[in-house]
């Protein structure tokens, strides 16, 4: 008797708990259903621990470039005094924590945390160069298709068949003259073509969908359709592609500069860091081109981490 | 097949087209021109300078200097319609047939439709000599690189998806995002600190041979000093390339273990592995003859288009280490703003990458049967 009254009761509880759970689940949607879409990617995003520790290295060193050059105790363009002089400058110290190059003696910490703030502003500058093109070409092509997508897209094919790296190197020696605005303009008009693939496939499908039917049946302009019902529906792709373009730009800075073709060395960046450090190459001073190298990394990392955070964070599919 | 292949070639040529008129057009739009270099010489008069463009046929409107360079127009029959187009007469070649067409049948030898690259200006030497005579070089780098790359690629990549978050893997996926945020260029550097500095001194760091051991690589001298030691000559060769090849291919191996890994992944995944074990089938046997083979598909695109990214690190890794190629071409004709080398070498590597794409679109078609063509 005793035990079925028993049975009886943890039914009868199982059931409260089960529709207690039930409720409490159904608040718990009807809280996500009151999010938009940015709130509920960056609750997915928090959970993405990678991207979260990319996004605070990023974050450090935006500061870093912002304020370091400023704080910095070091006068950055003096002549060293004779008496201090070491050609082959001096290994890390508690001075110089990443020591000092050799020739003009400057403190390597300093270079790179100036280095910073000219690599930074290329690497995002000429990314926002590339998308607003891509984005604008890419739109074109996908929503007017015909003779415009076929005309638009031979070209993105002819620009892809080129090794762009050459192209803007040779562009970047004979236009940029080393002034960092010349070269950023230049590696955006040549970092164009993947997002505007992008962005016309996008388009492509999104134009076909009900609510751009319906936009065009009551009257809308085209413009207003691109801009106003297309392109936010497109922009979660086009945010991940841009992140993984600044990292592609602040390596091909680099490169470019490390050439002597870059950006003039009055103003350092990481690259043309480097390329000073390397007619330096037979003297030992690792310290030289470790830092600025590792601060590369270091940006590009959190840069594809942040990517990665993104893409999982953005893409309708995946739940979390 | 063969329709499918001829077809994609077809398409290709519009594509090659255009990279010689955007090629022409950016040297072109650069501030000073070919004459530039004689800006600040006080002994090239004014009237030189003319002589000089006239010489050059800089003197023509720019449509006929294309068509020139291109091959596609006579240089000797001047006159333009419009102003600015080449009169018809120019497109005839000297045996009567359209100048385009291939010496035999036109007589024409002019343009680099008939493999004519024009004279380098800082050398004086034809600009093809100096592709040619550089190209072997990078051949060697690139092509010694290419096959270790995709060996290591496929290597990691497999091992790490067969043994997923293990020990390996995990060490696999910290080299790739490590590898893959590293610039070519400082890991050159790097390593010529670590292995041929003033401490660990034990590779070279610049060059194809050790100048004092050999004459000069590519000389007739130096290819009777290979006949007569050719072990002796081939391991000097092989010493220079270690730390060359290493810079190389570490950002390629490092992005392409991912792609096999995820690539090998999905394929273990798949229905007809399961069926493969289900059948009692050895676990070797599922892994690389079932899996492997349809995992390394996408595999095959993916380095096809990967390829040209080898011409653009030759580029600075044979800056790093003084590797006398296409790359430290390409940089020196950079530098003296040398227009009809750099031309011929961008022109060459737009045509290579085409020609990678090409071989990476039939390679796919051949490898997949279930592609439509």
């Amino acid at each position: 008797m005793s035990q079925h009254l028993n049975q009886a009761v943890t039914e009868l509880a199982t059931a409260e708990v089960e529709r207690r759970v039930e409720e409490a689940g159904a608040d718990y949607e009807v809280t996500l259903e009151s999010l938009n879409q940015w709130q509920l990617a960056w609750r997915k995003f928090r959970r993405h621990r990678l991207a979260l520790i990319g996004l605070g290295i990023l974050a450090g060193l935006l500061l870093v470039a912002i304020v370091g050059p400023v704080i910095a105790p070091f006068e950055f363009n003096r002549v060293p005094k004779p008496d201090v002089i070491a050609p082959n400058g001096r290994p890390p110290s508690i001075q110089h924590l990443f020591g000092e190059t050799g020739g003009l003696q400057r403190d390597v910490l300093q270079l790179v945390v100036n280095g910073a703030r000219t690599s930074l502003t290329i690497g995002f500058s000429s990314m926002l160069i590339g998308v607003v093109i891509g984005t604008f070409v890419g739109s074109l092509a996908g929503y007017l298709g015909g003779f415009v997508d076929n005309v638009l897209m031979r070209i993105v094919d002819v620009m892809l068949s080129l090794p762009i790296l050459f192209v803007i190197l040779v562009a970047s020696r004979f236009f940029g003259n080393g002034n960092v605005i010349l070269i950023i303009i230049i590696f955006g008009v040549f970092s164009w073509m993947g997002i505007s693939r992008l962005v016309r496939s996008l388009f492509l499908s999104i134009r076909e969908r009900e609510f751009v039917e319906a936009a065009r049946a009551v009257g809308v302009s085209d413009r207003r359709i691109i801009f106003r019902h297309i392109l936010p529906n497109a922009i979660s792709p086009i945010v991940v592609a841009a992140s993984l373009l600044v990292a592609a730009n602040i390596i091909a800075e680099a490169f470019v500069s490390f050439l002597g073709f870059g950006v003039n060395p009055i103003y350092p960046t990481w690259g043309n860091i480097l390329s000073n450090a390397l007619t330096f190459i037979s003297r030992g001073n690792w310290w030289w081109p470790l830092f600025p190298g590792l601060a590369i990394i270091l940006t590009v990392l959190a840069v594809n981490f942040i990517g990665d955070g993104l893409r999982d964070a953005l893409d309708p599919r995946s739940r979390a | 097949m063969t329709k499918y292949i001829i077809r994609r070639v077809l398409q290709a040529l519009p594509v090659l087209l255009g990279i010689t008129i955007v090629v022409y057009g950016i040297l072109l739009a650069a501030p000073g021109g070919p004459t530039a270099r004689f800006a600040n010489n006080p002994r090239v008069t004014a009237e030189d300078r003319e002589a000089f463009k006239k010489a050059w046929g800089l003197d023509q409107p720019i449509p006929v200097q294309y068509c020139r360079w291109l091959g596609a127009c006579n240089p000797e029959v001047d006159g333009v319609v419009l102003g600015v187009i080449p009169t018809p007469a120019a497109f005839i070649g000297p045996n009567g047939w359209p100048h385009f067409l291939p010496q035999g049948l036109s007589g024409a030898t002019n343009g680099v439709l008939h493999g004519d690259f024009g004279v380098s200006i800082d050398t004086g030497e034809k600009v093809s000599t100096r592709i040619v005579r550089a190209a072997l070089p990078t051949l060697i780098l690139a092509g010694l690189a290419f096959l270790l790359w995709i060996a290591m690629a496929i290597l990691i990549g497999v091992n790490a998806a067969i043994r997923r978050y293990s020990v390996f893997d995990q060490a696999a996926t910290v080299f790739a995002y490590v590898g893959y945020a590293m610039p070519t260029f400082w890991l050159g550097i790097m390593l010529i600190f670590l292995f041929s500095g003033p401490g660990l001194n034990i590779l070279p760091s610049s060059g194809i041979t050790t100048t004092r051991l050999s004459p000069p690589f590519g000389s007739d001298a130096y290819w009777l000093y290979f006949g007569k030691q050719p072990v002796a000559a081939l391991v000097d060769i092989g010493r220079h390339l270690i730390l060359p090849v290493f810079t190389l291919i570490v950002v390629n191996i490092a992005g392409d273990s991912r792609f096999v890994r995820a690539s090998m992944i999905e394929a273990l995944g798949q229905d007809y592995v399961r069926t493969a074990k289900a059948k009692g089938l050895p676990g070797r046997v599922v892994t690389f003859k079932h899996a492997l083979r349809n995992a390394l598909l996408p595999v095959v695109t993916n380095i096809g288009l990967e390829i040209p990214f080898l011409f653009t690190g030759a580029i600075v890794t044979e800056t790093i280490f003084a590797w006398p190629g296409i790359g430290r071409l390409t940089i020196d004709a950079t530098r003296g703003f040398d227009y009809p080398t750099l031309m011929g070498v961008l022109l060459i590597t737009a045509l290579l990458t085409v020609l990678a794409n090409l071989l990476a679109d039939i390679a796919y078609a051949v490898v997949d049967p279930r592609i439509r063509y």
